[in-house]
């Protein structure tokens, strides 16, 4: 054995080693969970929608008991919408077109029970959706219709209509299963379509067609009967420019955004996760200096035999050797260990995650085990250099 | 490393003092490569602390301290380092021993770092000292004579240009000073280096190539 360590580790105190080990595994471990849990959840939030950009708004006016009782109506007129391109803010905007027919659809998956609902269809114009041109487009006698649904609706379907029933439930991998006829009748008309469900969309509560297809129809079930847009969407340059918000309120609209609401559950879950890594932290820099103090106190009670040691030759590069070796393996071993732990909690909330939310993707490992890293190598660090300078201070009799 | 020299070195706690009557302090000298020096003293005047600015783990003096004519002053760290394990050797008063560790440990501590002598060397230098069979007794059981021997033994380990002795047979008698000394004078020729012996009384008997009163 090294007789420089024989020496040295004299009086080393395991119960101050073993405390700040379980402590500094506390601190460590709260706060790489702490990010990861973070990483791992805001994807929930924070869905990207396929179908629709994020420039995208909606606008539709308030509804009001006056407005509905007066039959004033809440509908965008064509010079309202023009008003709304006009805006600095505004890219471009166009109208939602509306079914002027009934609609009834059954919905099911494998042959089970159908989930049958009246409904309406709205179409935008093509380029506002974020579809390949093949799949997003209609011809007069065709008999199968692309459609968008709101992930709302799904829901809807998955926890109100499945989950009693014991059907299957719907993902987003699932969707080429789902069975969907389409009904219309008007005028005495019958037809029947299928229903091609491309995706669900967060950011419009709707059902959306291709424009060809509402355009088509209303012509051919309810010719001559038109209503203005109650919807209009708008493209913008960025969402969160302050002037949309002092337009939509001097004209009276709202956005219908559904990112307000994960917003503020964002906001919330990163106010949580910041107070409970702070204390992991605060956690972290307490044992810290606890092993501070106890790799002081061991260079306190083995200065005479530190001294001695530069006397006769030890560089006190050689002699702080031990001391850093000793607190760099207990931080290694910290983070090791903090990670094994990270894995284990992990895997446990994924799985509850996935239960809920089977779209969300799996993020990746690294920000944990880039701040378990930055950890160990800012505390291994200093520990170094202050052992370093405790022992220089032992070779200028400063003690 | 050839000389030692001392310009007018006067420690700060003699600097008030009027009634000194050194050979050394205030004095202008130095010890030579190859010889053999005694510097004989009284206690209080300052062995000690002439020791401790040699080896550089004191500076609170006045005056020039320079080995070849370097100004041990303007010495870092890295340069004391190399001083204490290749030039100069000491064999303190005090022993600095390690008292956890085994007479043989402790002289092997020092050669691991200097990588100089054989362990058939070092036994055969624990036969003469007539302490072999304590190699694996712990310093703290030894009696301070044979702690004495056994630090001799750890200051020739290493290479030197000069030996210091502080008081090195204070617990020996006659019989085994003499082969301390016979043992120290034949590594210090070997090595062709310098030893500067001190007494503050019985000292060895040998051909002191000069004698300073501290």
């Amino acid at each position: 054995m090294d007789l420089v360590w024989k020496l040295l580790r004299q009086h080393i105190s395991l119960s101050q080693l073993v405390g700040f080990f379980f402590a500094n595994l506390f601190g460590m471990w709260v706060v790489m969970l702490g990010i990861q849990f973070y990483k791992d959840v805001i994807p929930v939030f924070n869905q990207e929608d396929s179908f629709i950009n994020a420039n995208y708004l909606v606008l539709s006016k308030h509804i009001t008991t006056v407005g509905t009782l007066s039959g004033h109506g809440n509908s965008f007129s064509e010079y309202e919408i023009k008003d709304i391109e006009k805006q600095p803010f505004a890219k471009r905007a166009a109208p939602f077109t509306t079914s002027q027919y009934k609609v009834n659809a059954a919905m099911s998956m494998s042959g089970a029970t159908p989930f049958q609902t009246d409904m309406f269809f709205e179409a935008v114009p093509d380029s506002f959706v974020d579809t390949p041109k093949e799949a997003w487009t209609y011809k007069p006698g065709e008999t199968e219709v692309p459609i968008i649904m709101p992930r709302t609706y799904i829901a809807l379907y998955n926890f109100g209509f499945a989950q009693s029933r014991g059907l299957p439930k719907v993902s987003d991998g699932l969707v080429g299963l789902i069975n969907m006829q389409i009904y219309i009748n008007a005028n005495g008309q019958h037809a029947q379509f299928k229903g091609k469900i491309l995706g669900f969309s967060n950011r419009i509560n709707t059902i959306l067609v291709p424009k060809a297809f509402i355009d088509w129809s209303n012509e051919k079930f309810e010719p001559g009967k038109t209503e203005d847009p109650s919807r209009v969407i708008v493209e913008v340059h960025t969402p969160t420019d302050e002037g949309i918000a002092k337009y939509m309120q001097k004209k009276g609209y709202d956005v219908e955004d559904n990112k307000l609401d994960a917003g503020k559950a964002t906001y919330f879950l990163k106010v949580i996760i910041s107070l409970v890594m702070l204390v992991g932290l605060l956690v972290s820099i307490l044992s810290f200096y606890i092993l501070m103090l106890s790799i002081y106190l061991l260079v306190q009670k083995n200065s005479t035999k530190l001294e001695n040691l530069l006397l006769i030759g030890y560089s006190p590069q050689h002699v702080s050797k031990p001391y850093q070796m000793l607190t760099l393996g207990m931080n290694a071993a910290v983070l090791i260990f903090a990670f094994i732990l990270l894995l284990v909690c992990r895997n446990y909330y994924l799985g509850m995650i996935e239960l809920i939310f089977p779209q969300v993707h799996t993020q990746t490992l690294l920000p944990a085990i880039l701040s378990g890293l930055s950890i160990f190598s800012l505390v291994s660090i200093i520990n170094s250099l202050a052992i370093r300078k405790k022992i220089l201070k032992i070779w200028y009799r400063k003690d | 490393m050839n000389t030692i020299k001392l310009n007018n070195v006067l420690p700060h706690v003699f600097s008030q003092r009027t009634d000194l009557k050194s050979e050394v302090w205030k004095h202008e000298l130095s010890f030579e490569k190859g010889q053999l020096y005694l510097v004989e003293a009284m206690s209080g005047t300052g062995k000690s602390t002439l020791c401790s600015y040699i080896l550089g783990y004191r500076q609170d003096f006045s005056g020039q301290l320079t080995f070849d004519d370097k100004d041990t002053q303007q010495f870092s760290v890295s340069n004391w380092v190399d001083i204490r394990k290749k030039h100069i050797s000491h064999l303190f008063q005090e022993l600095r021993l390690f008292s956890e560790l085994t007479a043989m440990e402790n002289v092997q501590i020092k050669n691991r770092l200097t990588d100089f002598k054989t362990e058939k060397q070092i036994n055969e230098w624990f036969e003469m000292l007539d302490i072999a069979d304590k190699t694996n007794t712990k310093i703290g059981r030894m009696s301070f004579g044979q702690q004495q021997r056994v630090a001799l033994i750890r200051a020739l380990v290493q290479p030197f240009d000069f030996l210091f002795a502080d008081e090195p047979i204070s617990h020996l008698d006659d019989h085994n000073s003499s082969i301390m000394g016979e043992i120290m004078m034949k590594e210090a020729h070997k090595q062709g280096a310098g030893v500067i012996i001190t007494s503050i009384g019985k000292h060895m008997q040998l051909n002191y190539d000069k004698t300073f009163r501290l």
